[in-house]
């Protein structure tokens, strides 16, 4: 484990921001950090990196009680950007790298690294201001890693990145993946981050309301919904089955169904297969992580009622 | 401290580093230098830009006649003239005015007719050298004569002054110590003013840039608001030294340029260049003559010059030290600089009233109010300056010296506990409850 959160408070002087919070987060993993805007999530990530303390709980980083000499180990992007825009793009990541505990000349030599990796050599004597958005989102991207942290937090991440460079983030994430690093993402957007996490959890109102692995999860919110193509007569309700959705073009109907008595994935295919149909496709429909957040936050508040 | 080290010379660097600060820096001292010359050349040449003026004296008293004096840009010619003929006169381009004289009883009635309204030194020249006829006709009709109404005029007094210390009799001069000190004050105050809202300014930017995040995410609050207020110290002192040595080594030139230029006696400006810095052995080489300014020369050595400097410096860089970490502060405490406004005055006012009273500080160095003053941190920087050049007993310097460090240690803890909250704390502008709150609050 990387980190592990044991009974974390806190609270301001108006409102709690967490409240009771566990969690662990494995070692070489991406972990999804999931909530609605104001949940508590910069909260939970200025405290793993000691900007500001818990009320109370203890928290573990890499098996030892977390200390601020641990913060040389974390790479942190926060959801506000900033860089010093009249200091060349050169400067600037040395000075990063050197107050994240480098050497000078280890940290010219990471910054040859990544400037060879992005291609970015001509924009090394820049000032910032001079660089578009999307070239000071890499060199943030770079002041965040360039000190092989351990532990990766990127706070919503891909706000502002325009899908090209979304794309080159999300590999050069999974390419740290494999180099060892843990990664913490954070993001309101719960559909960006389901194909890329190994774990997540949800986090609503200052409260953990879910966590686990993604698939798991997936599994244990899954309604039983199938998608199917077909050609033929339009299917209707009977004693095998339940139209969710209907729609149908010149020649493919698209249908969301459920099985009354189900018992596998096969079994209803066999099903299908008995009725005056063509069968084009057959796809179990997994709720997406916003469907299953909404769900979650329904039992919570029943559970509470 | 390597954090501190780290973002002192980011700080440092990336000011000095600059082309506007190499510009300010070099282009300063040519305009200080260059706007004390063009003072000095025209305090040496009053009338410049000014036209000759030739005044006809129309006197039917006949008291004046031949008797006033032409000065560089006024002349008298004297003319028996009726009103119309002196209004035809006026159309004459070369001539200023008429000065009609009469006799209207026992009163003498003095009009000047002129084709412009005359400028008040004007009018004052001519007032002044009718009078001096006046009370020169005045006192030879009593019966003294001229040569003894010179001696009376020329009677001048000059007091020396001495201190006596400890190690004896001192000779001191007041003229020197009155400038030294202020100098020095007014260094001290332009200094903390200067450097003081650089270090505002550098914390809003960060605040507003949201660079914050990412730095207080490797070092602490306090280290990065310490790494800020030294590095623009430094960058102060650099610009500061640079600005000495250039105006030391262009005052000389430029001052005997000045002085070519004006046609003045050297030894009647020596006294000026001195206070702009001239080297010593450069004014030796010119010959001064006046007693003024040997007595400037013998002012200057009574001085401790050495213990003047250090002190200087101290003060120099305890008030910076301590209004810096104010100005800090302030600066994180807010989201941009027009809301600056209301925590700015309670910082400037002390610093702007101890620039202020020192006008009277200086006539009084020993009052209980300049020892006061001197020992509060928010106005010794510049009262102790003030004060230092009259001698201040050792005591009350070390006194004073301990005030400016537990001063500085406390603004810079307050604006440290301040800082901390306020650097991460975005939107409504905080009120002082707040940041009364802030300074009490846990981390």
């Amino acid at each position: 484990m990387i980190i592990q959160i044991e009974n974390l408070y806190k609270s301001y002087q108006t409102h709690v921001a967490l409240k009771d919070i566990n969690l662990n987060i494995q070692k070489g993993s991406i972990f999804g950090l999931l909530g609605p805007n104001g949940a508590g999530k910069t909260s939970l990530i200025r405290i793993l990196t000691h900007i500001t303390e818990a009320d109370s709980g203890q928290i573990l980083f890499n098996g030892e009680k977390l200390s601020p000499n641990h913060i040389y180990q974390m790479g942190y992007l926060p959801e506000e950007r900033g860089l010093y825009k009249k200091m060349t793009v050169k400067d600037q990541l040395l000075y990063f790298a050197e107050l994240k505990g480098l050497s000078n000349s280890r940290a010219k030599e990471k910054l040859k690294y990544w400037v060879d990796k992005f291609d970015i050599k001509s924009w090394l004597d820049k000032k910032v201001e001079e660089l578009s958005k999307g070239m000071q989102q890499k060199i943030q991207f770079i002041a965040t890693v360039v000190h092989e942290p351990k532990l990766i937090i990127l706070d919503e991440p891909f706000s502002g990145f325009d899908p090209i460079n979304a794309q080159i983030l999300v590999d050069e994430i999974l390419i740290l993946k494999e180099q060892g690093a843990s990664i913490i993402f954070s993001t309101h957007r719960m559909d960006s981050v389901e194909l890329l996490c190994d774990h997540i959890a949800l986090i609503n109102k200052s409260e953990k309301i879910l966590d686990g692995a993604v698939n798991e999860i997936r599994q244990q919110f899954k309604k039983n919904h199938f998608e199917i193509k077909y050609e033929g007569t339009p299917l209707i309700n009977d004693h095998n089955i339940n139209i969710v959705s209907h729609k149908e073009n010149e020649l493919v109907q698209t249908d969301i169904i459920t099985s009354k008595q189900f018992q596998s994935n096969n079994e209803l295919i066999k099903q299908l297969m008995q009725y005056p149909i063509s069968l084009n496709a057959f796809t179990e429909k997994l709720p997406t992580m916003e469907e299953i957040f909404i769900q979650a936050v329904n039992q919570k508040q029943q559970s509470h009622a | 401290m390597h954090k501190i080290w780290l973002i002192c010379k980011r700080e440092y660097l990336s000011r000095v580093m600059k082309k506007s600060f190499l510009i300010m820096t070099l282009v300063s001292p040519l305009l200080i230098v260059l706007f004390y010359g063009i003072i000095f050349y025209f305090s040496f040449n009053k009338d410049l830009g000014e036209d000759k003026k030739l005044v006809l004296v129309n006197d039917a008293t006949g008291i004046f006649q031949n008797q006033l004096e032409a000065e560089n840009n006024i002349s008298f010619q004297y003319k028996n003239l009726n009103e119309e003929a002196s209004l035809e006169m006026l159309k004459n381009a070369e001539i200023f005015g008429v000065l009609n004289i009469k006799k209207e009883g026992e009163q003498i009635q003095y009009n000047l007719i002129a084709n412009e309204q005359p400028g008040l030194s004007t009018l004052n020249g001519i007032e002044s050298k009718l009078e001096k006829v006046l009370k020169a006709k005045k006192m030879q009709d009593k019966g003294i004569d001229a040569s003894l109404l010179k001696e009376i005029n020329d009677i001048s007094v000059q007091i020396s002054t001495q201190k006596s210390t400890d190690k004896g009799l001192e000779k001191s001069n007041s003229g020197v110590t009155t400038i030294i000190g202020f100098v020095g004050a007014f260094l001290i105050y332009f200094f903390i003013f200067l450097y003081g809202v650089q270090v505002m300014k550098g914390v809003i930017e960060e605040k507003t840039n949201r660079i914050v995040e990412v730095i207080i995410s490797s070092v602490k609050p306090f280290q990065l608001m310490m790494g800020k207020i030294v590095g623009i110290a430094m960058v102060g002192f650099t610009q500061f030294t640079i600005w000495v040595v250039l105006v030391a080594a262009l005052s000389g030139p430029v001052s005997s340029l000045v002085m070519k230029m004006a046609h003045v006696d050297p030894s009647s400006i020596a006294q000026t260049t001195q206070m702009s810095g001239m080297p010593t052995d450069e004014l030796a080489k010119t010959p001064v003559k006046s007693n003024a300014s040997m007595a400037i020369l013998s002012g200057l050595n009574q001085l401790n010059i050495p213990m003047l400097l250090g002190l200087f410096v101290f003060y120099f860089i305890g008030g910076y030290l301590f209004y810096g970490a104010l100005f800090a502060a302030v600066g994180s405490a807010v989201d941009n600089e027009t809301d600056t406004q209301q925590f700015m005055m309670p910082i400037t006012l002390p610093l702007i009233f101890s620039i202020a009273i020192s006008q009277s500080i200086i006539n009084t160095p020993n009052s209980d109010l300049a020892i006061w003053l001197s020992m509060i941190p928010f106005s010794s920087p510049v009262i102790m300056m003030v004060r230092l050049p009259f001698g201040v007993p050792t005591s009350e310097i070390i006194a004073s010296m301990a005030c400016m460090v537990l001063g500085f240690i406390g603004t810079v803890w307050l604006a440290g506990r301040i800082y901390r909250i306020g650097i991460l704390t975005f939107g409504k502008k905080p009120s002082y409850k707040d940041l009364a709150k802030w300074l009490f609050r846990k981390s």
